[in-house]
């Protein structure tokens, strides 16, 4: 909404990572931007006036502990092309802060969507959630209050949904093919959030196939009009490629220019890639019209080499589908206050809820048992029980306790409380404290007994 | 012996260097209107009594194409466009253009084939033109020139008097719009440029001097003249390449330098890196155009020794207005110069003068005339340190596309600080002061530029592209495609094929003994995976003979 208004340029980091790889024939490989680095370079769009290129720099093992819970620790978690993909985000949001750009593109790998609030490893390809700490950095740094992200990757955003479940000022919508027929299988329209933020997460799934039409009906009949009224503060596209016609790991048919006008009418501040591996039929093409459209400039003339106008319909079923999905989802939304009224009414003092998690990429079990205080004067702290087993591995027992800003007091000597009683217990390995209030993140290694923190 | 001759904005200066010591310099002022008579008039000042025979080398650095393109007497040049897919070709600032069918993609594929009746079209309108020169460039033709051919072919056929040039002839780099740019350049200032040349040979041969003549490029380098006739915009800013291959000749070797060339309005800065001249990242602004003109970075910061003083509401301000010269000098308003002057840091102008322009400004600051002194030449010398700072942190912020670039990027400051041009010997020392390095104003300073050009070794860069998959090489620029059948091809095969190439090219060019030094400057491969399997590899390289000083040479 906010770049509506605003002038200057759209800011862009382009960062390859050409010599970083999940292994050598992965589709997250040095490859896979290769292309869109000959198109975007020989298009000449960083040397137009409407555009202007940064250099990324690392994001600090803070950046990270505001966003995420990493077992051990933030160091063996990340490689320096994770900091440096996270780091370009945050770069963009300083210049974006100082008035410098009018918006900005993260174009970086590796991706981020899939990453949960406890980090074991790398699932569906991603390590940490760029867009989320993003998003905690707007909020500690520069004091933004309510952000919304939009998830237009053919994969449900599920990373970035567990991480704000229960925030009432993160708006989270994510369009997707439905998880009945692709990773991660979830994102259904049941998926509202938590209690106290019912409806601050919308899930919309579509049916394989669907059109720039379909997508576009999304935009104009229930993405627009919820950004309308929620007001978001910066609004967020967490930008993957792969819902292309001709993207190997999906089945949509969306296409370049489709992703272009989305750009242009969903006008985001910030715009972080996340999938997308048709390297050589979608991504250099979907790029440069996306750099188009944000920075203003005509994107009609980009076209892939065998797009044919008009040449996918989606059938009268799919139409059905889509629309009762979007009316179903706009209902949700009109009625989010009562339904949160209603939820709290049913629970007590705390909300309780259990989850597995299964990190594909790395072969890894996880099981949680998360709480959240249901505090009449503060968001409430949080605590988090995880355990992870890679194949017949160790078992990795964490134990998480989380602050939120604006914590009253009680809820803060609750959490402290809970993070000293989870010391010197040998059956978990590992403790932390995140501190969003203070901005502070400790940890500590039982078996060790060191602490450390950032 | 070697001679060098630097046509520069105010004087044209001549040096005869002979092994590592300079024999001889002369200078005549610079007449805009006629380049070739005061190069001559410089030369023949040189030569008096001079055995020519000697002579092993001559090089030129002029300002004639700059000039050219300064002041719009270019010839006029019709653009032919395939842009394919992408960006709307009037987004770019490349004036009136024909815009044609057909498509390359990245890899050199066509994805839309060209559409014959449309090009005839084309033909018939360039000749209600009337223009007779005409730039042919396609969106990734550097990959797969065969669009460019057929349309030149076609072109040629209906207008057989004009002269048509190919962009992937021009630069092998991607950037679709700069090489359009430049392609447009080298066209409208080649003739010109073949004339000046021809008189140039004439009045060497006239003089006797046989040796070879080169000229000195933006990047440093020289080339045959013969051989720059194909690429007269490589020419442009040779000025400023003088000066600093000048720098590079009379300072120690490898060392962090700043070279400060202030002027009476302006003060040019940049940078040597431990050694080498700092390049500008991407091509040479021209005029209003972005090229693929290889430049070093040059910074101009519009300050100088004439800069007018102005003191507004007790807030001192210097340029960046010049007003006349120096009140010393004769002029009306207060200056840096007279400051300098007043403070006996320099002994230019009339010394009463000077304290008449200082007292003004102090009269108003409400200090003595030393303390308003001292103020301007403070200010001065904080600007032009604060712009070197800047300069530093851009070259540190420049973009980076892998992770070991961006990690191990250095920081460098300035070991020294190396005043040339006429300004430069009294304000150089107090930047360097101020900058906590080394203040050197080298001996033969003023003629720097011509010492430069005098012992610059020449340069050449080639772009190789190999795909394995496609089983083909292309060498853009020197119009070469070729067969590669292995798939696997190595980066180190990539690289012995660049040198073989790179070593053709210098040969053709007459320099081939200079091939031995050429390094490579980038190199990337890249596994090409469709579904889960290798099909093949990308191969890039970049090999080049950098800026550098012939081997005679050696710093005193």
């Amino acid at each position: 909404m906010a770049s509506a208004i605003r002038e200057g340029k759209t800011g862009l980091i382009f960062f390859p990572a050409f010599d970083w790889a999940i292994s050598p024939t992965h589709p997250e490989r040095e490859e896979r931007l290769l292309y869109t680095r000959d198109q975007i370079f020989e298009e000449g769009l960083m040397d137009l006036p409407q555009i202007e290129e940064y250099k990324p720099r690392l994001a600090e093992s803070k950046d990270i502990a505001r966003t995420h819970f990493c077992v051990p620790d933030v160091e063996s978690q990340v490689t320096e092309a994770h900091l440096i993909a996270a780091g370009s985000t945050l770069t963009l949001a300083d210049a974006w802060e100082r008035g410098e750009i009018r918006n900005g593109f993260a174009l970086v790998r590796p991706p981020g969507h899939h990453s949960m609030r406890v980090v074991h490893g790398n699932r569906g390809f991603c390590n940490i959630n760029n867009i989320a700490i993003l998003v905690e950095y707007l909020r500690s740094r520069y004091g933004h209050k309510r952000l919304a992200v939009i998830d237009t990757d053919v994969h449900h955003g599920d990373g970035t949904q567990e991480i704000f479940w229960h925030d009432p000022d993160v708006l989270c919508i994510s369009f997707h093919q439905d998880g009945h027929t692709l990773y991660p299988g979830s994102g259904f329209v049941n998926e509202i959030g938590g209690p106290q933020a019912l409806a601050r997460t919308l899930n919309i799934p579509l049916p394989p196939g669907t059109t720039d039409e379909g997508i576009h009906y999304v935009l104009d009949n229930l993405i627009l009009p919820v950004l309308k009224d929620f007001q978001p503060e910066l609004i967020l596209n967490s930008a993957g490629q792969d819902n292309h016609y001709t993207d190997p790991l999906a089945n949509m048919r969306f296409s370049a220019n489709g992703y272009a006008q989305l750009n242009e009418k969903l006008a985001p501040d910030i715009c972080v890639l996340e999938g997308g591996y048709a390297v050589e039929s979608a991504l250099p093409y979907v790029n440069t019209g996306i750099i188009q459209a944000m920075a203003g400039l005509d994107y009609s003339h980009v076209r892939e080499p065998d797009y044919v106008p008009g040449s996918f319909v989606q059938s009268d079923a799919m139409w059905r589908e889509i629309k009762k999905t979007v009316e179903q989802v706009n209902e949700a939304w009109a009625e989010r206050e009562e339904m949160v009224q209603m939820a709290l009414e049913g629970l007590g003092d705390f909300y309780r809820r259990k989850k597995r998690i299964f990190y594909d990429t790395d072969m890894i079990n996880e099981s949680q048992e998360e709480s959240v205080r249901l505090c009449p004067d503060c968001p409430g702290y949080m605590t988090i029980s995880s355990s992870a087993q890679r194949g017949h591995g160790i078992l990795n027992n964490a134990f998480c306790v989380s602050i939120p800003r604006g914590a009253c007091s009680s809820c803060r000597e609750d959490a402290s409380e809970e993070y000293e009683e989870h010391l010197e217990n040998r059956r978990i390995g590992y403790v932390y404290l995140q501190d969003k209030d203070r901005d502070r993140f400790k940890f500590c290694n039982n078996m060790t007994r060191t602490q450390k923190g950032y | 012996m070697l001679v060098g001759i630097d046509v520069g904005g105010t004087t044209t200066n001549a040096v005869l260097v002979d092994g590592d010591r300079v024999d001889k310099t002369a200078y005549v002022p610079t007449d805009h209107d006629d380049l070739l008579r005061c190069l001559l008039e410089a030369l023949d000042e040189l030569i008096r009594g001079v055995d020519v025979s000697k002579i092993e080398r001559v090089v030129l650095s002029t300002t004639l194409i700059t000039n050219m393109i300064a002041e719009r007497k270019t010839d006029p040049v019709a653009l032919v466009l395939i842009p394919g897919p992408g960006t709307n070709p009037r987004d770019y600032n490349l004036g009136e253009a024909i815009i044609l069918d057909g498509a390359m993609d990245f890899r050199g594929k066509e994805i839309d084939r060209l559409n014959e009746p449309q090009i005839e079209e084309a033909a018939a309108s360039i000749e209600k033109s009337g223009i007779s020169r005409v730039a042919v460039v396609g969106k990734f033709c550097q990959r797969n020139p065969s669009h460019e051919e057929s349309v030149s072919q076609i072109l040629a056929r209906a207008l057989p008097n004009s002269k048509i040039e190919l962009g992937h002839r021009v630069s092998g780099h991607l950037n679709f719009p700069r090489r359009a740019a430049t392609t447009m350049l080298t066209l409208a200032t080649k003739e010109s440029y073949a004339d000046f040349a021809a008189a140039i040979s004439r009045a060497l041969e006239g003089r006797r001097i046989n040796a070879p003549v080169y000229i000195l490029k933006a990047d440093g380098g020289t080339l045959p003249l013969e051989g720059s006739l194909k690429m007269p915009v490589e020419t442009i800013f040779s000025g400023p390449a003088a000066s600093i291959m000048g720098v590079m000749a009379l300072t120690p070797p490898g060392q962090t330098s700043v070279v400060v060339d202030i002027g009476g309005t302006t003060t040019d800065l940049a940078l040597i890196l431990s050694g080498r001249p700092l390049l500008s990242s991407k091509g040479a602004r021209v005029d209003s155009m972005l090229t693929h003109v290889r430049a070093f970075a040059i910074k101009s910061v519009a300050i100088g020794g004439d800069s007018a003083v102005d003191v507004d509401d007790g807030c001192l301000a210097v340029g960046p207005e010049r007003r006349g010269p120096p009140l010393c000098l004769g002029g009306s308003s207060p200056t840096p110069t007279d400051a300098l002057r007043v403070l006996g840091k320099s002994s230019v102008g009339d010394l009463e003068k000077a304290k008449e322009a200082m007292a003004g400004v102090a009269g108003k600051m409400g200090c003595s005339i030393e303390k308003a002194a001292g103020m301007v030449v403070d200010l001065v010398v904080e600007k032009i340190a604060s712009e070197i700072d800047e300069m530093f942190l851009e070259w540190e912020q420049e973009p980076a596309y892998r992770i070991w670039e961006i990690m191990k990027k250095e920081k460098l400051q300035a070991q020294n600080v190396v005043g040339v041009g006429g300004g430069s010997v009294a304000l150089a020392p107090l930047v360097a002061a101020r900058m906590g390095a080394t203040s050197i104003v080298p001996e033969h300073a003023p003629v720097a530029n011509a010492i430069g050009a005098a012992v610059a070794r020449p340069t050449i860069t080639l772009n190789l592209h190999i795909d394995t998959e496609r089983g083909e090489y292309v060498a853009a620029e020197d119009g070469i495609m070729g067969q590669v059948n292995d798939r696997q091809m190595s980066l180190t095969q990539a690289e012995q094929l660049a040198r073989r190439l790179l070593t053709e090219r210098a040969e053709r060019l007459g320099i081939g003994e200079y091939a031995a030094e050429a390094e490579v400057t980038r190199s990337e491969v890249f596994n090409m995976i469709r579904g889960w399997s290798t099909v093949g590899k990308l191969l890039d390289v970049r090999m080049e003979i950098p800026a550098g000083l012939l081997p005679s040479w050696r710093c005193s």
